[in-house]
């Protein structure tokens, strides 16, 4: 043994105790301590603390030649009692990890990150359906990957605070032309958000390989938001699925929530939505009430050269355009209808899924204050909303096996809409 | 590139077939001249569709729904259910009685169609829509998707598959939030949807339709003198208000034999004031069964 005060004997016997008493087999309070041995003697010193077995050490680097740095995890009950001893005998230490645990947590925690997360768009899995964090984390990694041509933009916060983001596809110019995508604005409609991750991949694997693609990019810009009711789509993932609306608080009611497709000043209050908080077509209180819709309505106004605007939803197969609101049809309904026949031409073409088409309110039913009724009042001729895929069987639990297939269809459908706005200029 | 995967067809892709009606079907449906109106905007190119222009929009569909799931409640068989693939031609008129009356004719394919199979069912049928009250009142006759036999043969597994399935069932929701059905829950859900339809018939009005969302939990399983003792709730999206409405249902069935049903929603809160949607009834929660 060594030759020890008997407060140092006394501090050594507690912290057996101590040890005994707690036996935690966890690391919380262990710390890595890194012991400078100046000469033999005190390497020697150290020699004789690894001996004392009852104090738990755990060396990670030994006690070798003086100079060489020693590092040893101490569990927390022997930390008072090694200290004392390193101070008495007059070696130096600093201490490397604070707390074994903590560091641990986080690693673990980063791991479980690690494993779901992929680690490029070229890895991600489009055939599943993803978390809200993933979703973001993908248009990171597609930014990351294609600095030359996407950015994220930030374009408000959601009423629970969350960051609303929009991918900007652009080749240069100054605002030019431009077409606007939206997915998931209601939150249930997950086919709808994987989808927009589909495409968001798509455009930039087809710049510079699809001529179409290309001839759309090279004159216009893209902006597609993928999660357009982000507050809604973590609750379908953390305790409703069946989740449609915001999730803002409605004063003087116990219900949540606003239908953001009928939140937009087009034919506001008037009949084709509910006023009453509990339902799910409820209106708001008044129009653009929703930080998730008002963040477009300024955008839209202040980009001021949006041409196309496409709303996406799910279920139904249908592709519409104005009105929702009024039975009277709109200005442009011709060229409208003949260019909804043609996209969901191009649509069927892949897989045969058939879609329907005509203005809203004589193809599904009258709903005021609708997306599209309001972009149309803007001067956005092609205003559309799709209904993707299915008809009812599965609804709104789409199989993630169909993703992908709708994704695809869905695009020839877009690029038809987008090869038409960019070829009619206005 | 995006892993590619085996795509499967979408539900409803089968192309409508350039149907030759029968005489016999047209007679016995006494229709009087409907103006032979070019498929309107959007609707699927086929000749043969014969609509009123004056037809209110989507009503005959609404009809057929209505007529699909008596149709698939009345044949009491979960593994030949019938889903709508086409409405063929129809007409509507308010009777004396009041009731919105709607002759029809649609064509339906299996709900769970067997590999290369593409047959598909042809039903005419008359639907009273007893002004926004529901349960319909329909007269429909079908003709036969799948032999009686194959039909009888089939029930029967399904049956005995359920009464293998360990009691009780630790399933939460069917399918998953991914749409997934594990295939050995898969009897569960149509027998459960078997009934949902008599629910859904039920509840169908002029303006009000229904689609099986999601099975949100499994309550009971027995079996009692061999019949199957269903107890589950179901989640109904409708339409046009768009509410998730769960539903409590019970049921028992015997392949073969008649299915009750009782059943009880939980209704939506009374609207403050009426809009132009249909809001969810206000009606007191309705406790109906057939037995």
């Amino acid at each position: 043994m060594f030759p020890a005060g008997r407060s140092m004997r006394g501090l050594l016997i507690w912290s057996v105790l101590l040890g005994a008493v707690l036996g935690k087999e966890d690391f919380v309070g262990h710390q890595v301590l890194r012991i400078s041995a100046a000469d033999e003697a005190q390497v020697q010193k150290v020699k004789e603390l690894e001996d004392l077995e009852h104090l738990q050490l755990d060396f990670w680097r030994g006690p070798g030649q003086p100079g060489s740095p020693i590092d040893v995890r101490v569990p927390f009950p022997s930390i008072q009692a090694v200290k004392a001893f390193l101070e008495a005998h007059g070696l130096g230490y600093t201490i490397m990890i604070e707390d074994v645990q903590s560091l641990l947590d986080e690693e673990q925690e980063q791991m479980f990150a690690f494993q779901a997360r992929s680690r490029s768009t070229d890895t991600f899995n489009y055939a599943t359906y993803h978390t809200l964090e993933e979703i973001y984390g993908f248009m990171d990694m597609l930014v990351a990957e294609h600095p030359q041509l996407v950015s994220k933009l930030q374009i408000g916060n959601t009423y629970e605070g969350r960051p609303i983001y929009v991918l900007k596809f652009s080749t240069g110019g100054n605002n030019r032309p431009a077409i606007w995508i939206d997915t998931g604005i209601h939150s249930r409609e997950w086919v709808t958000q994987a989808s927009g991750v589909w495409f968001a991949k798509k455009i930039t694997q087809d710049y510079g390989q699809d001529f179409t693609l290309t001839a759309i990019l090279d004159s216009m810009d893209i902006f597609l938001e993928i999660v357009t009711n982000p507050d809604g789509f973590a609750f379908t993932h953390s305790k409703n699925r069946m989740w449609r609306k915001t999730r803002s608080l409605t004063p003087g009611s116990f219900c949540v929530g606003v239908d953001p497709n009928r939140n937009w000043d087009a034919g506001f209050g008037m009949a084709g939505a509910s006023s009453n908080p509990c339902t799910d077509t409820y209106r708001g209180k008044f129009a653009s009430s929703e930080a998730e819709v008002k963040s477009i309505v300024d955008f839209v106004k202040s980009h001021g050269n949006i041409k196309a605007f496409i709303s996406i939803h799910s279920y139904s197969q249908l592709l519409l355009y104005p009105y929702g609101y009024k039975a009277e049809p709109a200005p442009d309904r011709d060229e409208l209808d003949q260019l909804a026949k043609s996209a969901v031409t191009a649509l069927a073409s892949l897989y045969g899924t058939k879609f329907k088409y005509g203005s809203i309110i004589k193809t599904i039913y009258q709903a005021s204050g609708s997306t599209i009724d309001w972009t149309y009042s803007q001067g956005i001729k092609y205003s559309f909303t799709f209904e993707l895929r299915d008809t009812g069987r599965y609804g709104f639990l789409l199989p993630a096996s169909q993703i992908v297939p709708t994704a695809q269809e869905t695009w020839l459908a877009l690029r038809t809409i987008m090869e038409y706005t960019l070829n009619h200029p206005y | 590139m995006p892993p590619r995967l085996q795509p499967p067809p979408a539900s409803g892709t089968r192309r409508p077939r350039a149907a030759v009606l029968p005489l016999a079907l047209l007679l016995s449906l006494a229709l009087q001249g409907v103006a032979a109106a070019p498929a309107g905007a959007g609707e699927p190119e086929d000749s043969l569709r014969r609509r009123d222009p004056e037809l209110p929009r989507g009503l005959l569909e609404q009809a057929a729904r209505a007529a699909l799931h008596f149709v698939n409640f009345r044949a009491g068989s979960p593994s030949t259910l019938r889903v709508l693939a086409d409405v063929l031609e129809g007409r509507a008129r308010v009777n004396p009685k009041k009731e919105c009356q709607v002759d029809l004719v649609f064509t339906t394919d299996r709900y769970n169609p067997e590999e290369g199979e593409e047959r598909l069912g042809k039903c005419s049928a008359r639907v009273f829509f007893r002004n926004q009250k529901p349960r319909p009142a329909i007269n429909v006759t079908c003709t036969r998707l799948i032999e009686k036999n194959k039909r009888q043969q089939e029930d029967y597994l399904l049956y005995k598959h359920m009464k293998q399935l360990k009691t009780p069932l630790d399933v939460v929701s069917i399918p998953d939030s991914h749409g997934h059905i594990d295939p050995s829950l898969r009897p569960i859900w149509d027998l459960a949807f078997l009934g949902g339809s008599y629910v859904m018939w039920e509840k169908t009005t002029q303006f009000l339709h229904y689609y099986m969302a999601q099975l949100s939990s499994v309550n009971q399983w027995k079996t009692n003198d061999d019949a199957i003792d269903f107890d589950y709730t179901v989640l109904l999206h409708e339409f046009s208000t768009q509410e998730i409405i769960p539903c409590r249902i019970h049921l028992v069935w015997y392949p073969g034999k008649p299915l009750k049903v009782k059943y009880h929603c939980q209704e939506l809160q009374t609207p403050e004031e009426a809009s132009g949607t249909e809001e969810g009834s206000a009606v007191a929660p309705t406790e109906l069964n057939n037995f």
